[in-house]
Formats: structure tokens, sequence, C-alpha cells
């Protein structure tokens, strides 16, 4: 990793940054189990600056490293811009029928590859736009989204992801692994943050932490 | 004032709820596609008038609009349309309501604070036929119209996998025309295809709506039937059986007849692939053919295809 | 009379953010501690009036570092702050006997009316209620 690109915050601002995480991934969980009763658990959440070039391969390596994996895709715009990844192990695409508390009977017309599409950018969906939104939330701005993007298969699609990406940006990944309790399905949530609102970011991190003083 | 213009020449719905879900604002797209008027709906329950969009799914769009400033975004593919509307063009029209894109998202007030959402509502009624007319081209045999074999095997593999999971029945006929390289030899190539569009049309007629009928290769056909058991399924190929067997096909004048061998097949537990079945099927069929064509042999579990085989030799 | 309080929170930020949202800082002694387990030992040592626990932490988490704060003292005034404010998660801790449980962030307001009120229980004025 390159350190320039670890240093374009400094040790406060990025406490503050991970305490934001902290508290919107928090209030996000709390939120989704008492207002549209999905009970999940998300972890700490991780922080990377991740330099020039660096990116795609992180993304290769962090996705590839589980195989035949489900990805939802989603990109976020505003003052706070850049994409949100959902990435299911082992296409648990069907099991999130419980999760959403659909029961068989409503899915059951029809086919189980658009049903698994269907689960995947409707979860997809509601998490990163929780998780977003609740960031944007405690950074006093807010988002819009574009549709998010199923991608089921392997290779061909994944690298296309990967390329999607500008080579030339560093990004700011945060990183957190999450449960939906007693469904025993888990996968990981990556924010991606655009180089080009890092200066916009850290002028709102400074200014959360005034409204303090 | 222009603003509000636009709200209402847009070519687009626009629906804005509070957060009780009454209609705050209704532009003329929709007054003009729902025929229902602004004035009328205006300061109502969504529901009362839509009772089909109070379901958990939509709902929750709502509920996550309010609660993250989410947006929500109901696409033609997976739901085709929110709102029960007439194609604007009935004409050729295969659909019978209006296709529709619609997105879901907040409405902040100058405090940032969400107090209302909007619907946005696309008609794409048109790119969704040509998108359907393209996937129908793609799925067809071009001689026989029937479905083609990658369009049988998609199927296929979604009912093996319903089965393995709801435990629904279906069953598996496989079919060949026996002796067809004669019908070839005889009457020509022509005479061959016609021969095949006629067996195809044939069996169409013999079959319900949900029923697959595809081409799976050369001569040979096969039958998805799904929540079917292997009784009636065996039923059916032994009527097809016999009404092709009393068929004289017209060709030009000339009367051919043939005769078809098939081999029946249902799932059981202990598959993992939808090949297993397949093979099921093709062995029964082999077994018809060996044992003196134009019958049926059906592949019940726990026997082997001859156990089971049912000669109906003419 | 409060006077001493105790902050445990592995983020410096959330201390640093509570400290400002408590009024009139030079009023207290304050100290803070940096997980579960330096809360339970400062606490031992310090035995503050109240404190202000966060539930997510390294080596020992809130839970348990309530639990063993209540084992020391089972009047112990323990506020907990969290972001995941779920009825399951509160009734958790209540169970297991905190004061109160704060949503995070910490809002000046909701900090000033709870050392008010934990401030009146001290000094037996009003009765605690379990609410939050």
């Amino acid at each position: 990793m390159n350190t320039s690109h670890e240093n374009i915050f400094s040790e406060e601002e990025k406490d503050i940054l991970q305490e934001i995480m902290n508290i919107a991934f928090g209030n996000a969980t709390a939120d989704l189990a008492n207002i549209i009763d999905i009970y999940v658990v998300l972890n700490v959440p991780d922080i990377h600056v991740i330099g020039v070039g660096d990116l795609p391969k992180y993304l290769d390596e962090t996705i590839k490293l589980k195989g035949e994996s489900s990805i939802v895709e989603q990109k976020f715009w505003g003052d706070f811009n850049g994409s949100g990844l959902l990435v299911f192990p082992d296409r648990t695409g069907k099991d999130l029928i419980s999760v959403l508390d659909h029961n068989e009977q409503e899915t059951f017309e029809r086919p189980l590859a658009i049903l698994e599409q269907e689960m995947l950018v409707e979860i997809g969906n509601i998490l990163i736009g929780a998780c977003v939104g609740k960031v944007a939330d405690l950074l006093d701005t807010f988002v819009t989204y574009s549709p998010p993007q199923a991608i089921t298969q392997t290779g061909e699609s994944k690298t296309t992801l990967i390329e999607s990406f500008d080579l030339n940006q560093s990004a700011i990944i945060m990183k957190t692994v999450f449960e939906f309790e007693k469904k025993n399905i888990n996968g990981f949530l990556l924010i991606i943050t655009n180089s080009e609102c890092i200066g916009w970011l850290r002028k709102a991190l400074n200014a959360f932490m005034e409204s303090y003083e | 004032m222009i603003f509000h213009q636009i709200f209402e020449m847009v070519n687009v719905g626009i629906v804005i709820l509070d957060k009780d879900m009454k209609v705050y604002q209704w532009n003329r797209w929709m007054e003009i596609h729902s025929g229902i008027s602004g004035k009328k709906i205006i300061g109502n329950a969504l529901f009362d008038h839509y009772p089909a969009l109070n379901n958990k799914w939509f709902l929750r769009s709502c509920k996550s609009v309010f609660a993250f400033g989410n947006f929500s975004f109901f696409s033609q593919k997976l739901h085709q349309y929110c709102f029960p509307f007439k194609p604007v063009n009935t004409l050729n029209c295969k659909f019978k309501f209006m296709q529709q894109n619609c997105t879901l998202g907040p409405l902040r007030d100058e405090n940032n604070a969400i107090s209302y959402l909007y619907i946005m509502v696309q008609d794409v009624t048109e790119v969704a036929a040509y998108e359907n007319k393209l996937v129908e081209m793609n799925s067809r045999d071009g001689l026989t119209g029937v479905y083609n074999r990658k369009f049988f095997e998609t199927r296929l593999r979604e009912e093996f996998e319903r089965y393995k999971r709801y435990n629904t029945n279906f069953s598996l006929v496989m079919q060949d025309i026996d002796f067809f390289k004669k019908v070839n030899d005889n009457f020509g190539h022509l005479a061959g295809d016609y021969i095949l569009k006629s067996f195809a049309s044939t069996i169409i007629s013999r079959i319900r709506g949900a029923d697959i009928i595809a081409r799976y290769g050369g001569e040979e056909f096969c039958c998805l039937l799904p929540e079917t058991s292997i009784q009636s399924a065996q039923t059916l190929a032994e009527h097809i059986r016999k009404k092709i067997e009393g068929m004289a096909f017209d060709y030009e004048g000339i009367k051919i007849q043939i005769t078809v061998s098939q081999g029946v097949a249902e799932p059981n537990t202990r598959m993992s692939t939808p090949d297993n079945i397949l093979k099921l099927a093709d062995s029964a069929l082999y077994e018809a053919k060996k044992t003196g064509r134009n019958k049926v042999v059906t592949h019940i579990i726990g026997t082997s295809p001859e156990q089971a085989s049912m000669p109906q030799s003419v | 009379m409060i006077k001493k309080i105790l902050i445990v929170d592995d983020s410096p930020v959330a201390r640093k953010m509570l400290k400002k949202c408590i009024l009139d800082q030079d009023q207290y002694e304050i100290v803070e501690a940096i997980d579960g387990q330096e809360g339970v030992d400062k606490f031992k040592e310090f035995s503050p009036d109240i404190v202000f626990l966060d539930l997510t932490m390294p080596v020992l988490d809130g839970y348990d570092a309530l639990k063993q704060i209540k084992i020391l003292d089972k009047d112990a005034i323990v506020i907990i702050l969290t972001a995941d404010i779920q009825p399951k998660s509160i009734s958790t801790v209540m169970e297991y006997g905190a004061y109160t449980v704060i949503k995070k962030p910490a809002k000046v307001q909701s900090i000033k009316d709870i050392i008010q009120k934990a401030d009146n229980k001290l000094k037996g004025i009003a009765r605690a209620t379990d609410e939050y």
C-alpha cells in the first residue's frame, strides 16, 4: 500500500472517520431492525486509504477470495460520492428470501434465477443505502443513488466491474463484515469513496468535530 | 411556477406521498394514464386507489426512503409495473398492462429532513416488447417454431431447482421419430422438414399451455411437463403415439406415415443435476427403440427401464 | 453530588465528543479508559459517581464490563452509549443493571439531562426510572 495515500488524512481525521462509521453503521443496524424488520449484525468497519492503481488489485483479491460470489454494486452521488459493493459468498441470493421475510408462496411463480437477482438487488439497495445514508446524515449532507446492479456470474463481469473504477484515483475503502441473525448468511460491505470528494470529506470531518467544540 | 409547468408537462408520471402514504401531488401524466384526476386523489391514501401496492415489498421501500433517504428501484424486468395502467398503444401489444420502470426517493425540506417521497413512473412498454421479441426469437427453433434446445435446458434447470426446493413434481417425455432417415431418403429433405413441422404442431395441439416442447436434435423432441406425474405423462405419451400412428401426413399429395418412440421419466431425490433426469428419459427412449419402436417406455423409480417398459407393439 | 465521572470508550473521538457534551467540565473530575478491562480497573481505583460506557470495544466489551462493574458495586450508575439502539440490546443491558441507554452520537441536551437525573438520584431526591 502506498504510504503517501495513507497520509491523506491526519491521525485525528482517521479517528473521526472511524467513529462516524461506527455510529453510522450502529444507527443503520438499529433502524433496519426497528423500522424494516431486517436483523443484521454489522461489525466494526475497517478503513483503508488505497493509493493510485491499488484499488483494482485490492478489489480483485477481495472478491476472488470468495470464489463464486454474488455482488451488488450501487453508485451514490453528492458531496460524498462513490460506490457501495455488497459481496455474498457462494450465491446466497435465494436464501435472502427469508431475510426479506417473503413467504415461498409469493415468490413461487418466478424463475429462481430472476428471484435470486431480485433478492440481491433489494438487499443490496437496502444495506448500501442504510449505511451510506447514515454516514451522509452525520456529515450533514445527502446523496442520490443509481440503480443497484447484481453480478452473479464469475469471471468477465467481475473484471468489468473492477475496470469500471478509475485507476488514477485514490479511494477510501470502508469494509465491514455483516451477518444476518439466525440465517447463517454473511458477507461484506465495501464503501469506496471517490478521490474527488476527499477534500470535501476532510472539511466535513472537521466540521463534524467542530460542532462539538 | 416554471417548475410546476414542467411537473405537469414531462412524459413521466410523478406522484408525491406524505409520511402517511397520502397523495400530496399527482401530475398530469398520472391523471391521463390512471383516469383519476389530481383533484380526486390528492389527500387520499394511495392504497385506497391502488390496494395491490399495499404489499411488503412496496412498504419496505417506502420505509427505507423515509428512514435512510434510500432510493428504491422497481424495474420492469423484475416487477413489470407498479400502477396497473392500460398500455398506450393497444395495437399489437402483448402486455395487459403498461410496463414501467419506477423509482422511489426522498424529498427534503430546507433542513434536510425527509417529509415526502416521490414515485416516478416511466413507460417502457415498447422497449420491453422489443426485448421480449428478441428473447423469443432466440429461444425458438427456426424450422419448427417450437423451443430450441438451449431454451429447453434453461427451463429444465429451473424446473429441476424448483423440484429440489419445493418438491413440485414434473415429467419429461423424449421423443424420436422412427426411421426418419427413410422419410428424407424416399421423399426428399423438404418432405422431411414438412414432417418435422407437422409432428411438432401435432404435439403442440396435445399439450397444455404451461408445457414446453422443444426440438432437441435432428428428429428428436422433448416435452417438459410441469406439475405432472409420471403416470399422466405416460398417458399423454401414449395418446401422442396413437395419434401419430393414425395420421397420414400429406406432403404435396404424397401420404407419409410415421411412428414415434418415446421415453418418459421423472426426477427423484437422488438426482443432483438436471442431466440425471435427461439421461433417464434418454435411456427409456433408447429402450423403446431397441424393443421395437412405436412405443412408450416409462422409467419408474427403483426399476430399470426393462422392467418398467410397457410394450405397445403394432 | 456528582464529582467523579468515568468515560469508557475505545474511540478517542467518541471520548472527546462526550466530554464536549458535559457542560461545566471543570466541576468534575473526569477519568478515561480505552477498553472494558481498563474501565473495570479504573472503576475500582477511582470509584466514580457515574460511568459512561460504550458497548463495542476490544479486550473486554461493554456488556462484560457492565456485569463486572455491577458485581463490584450493585448501585453503580452506568450509562450505556451506543449507536445501535435496538430494543433487544437495550433490554439486555438493562437486565445487566445499566442505569439508562443513550443513543450515539451524544447530544449536549441528553447528556445534561442524564447527569441531572443521576445527580438527583445520588442526592436521593428522585427515584431512578428505567427510561431512556
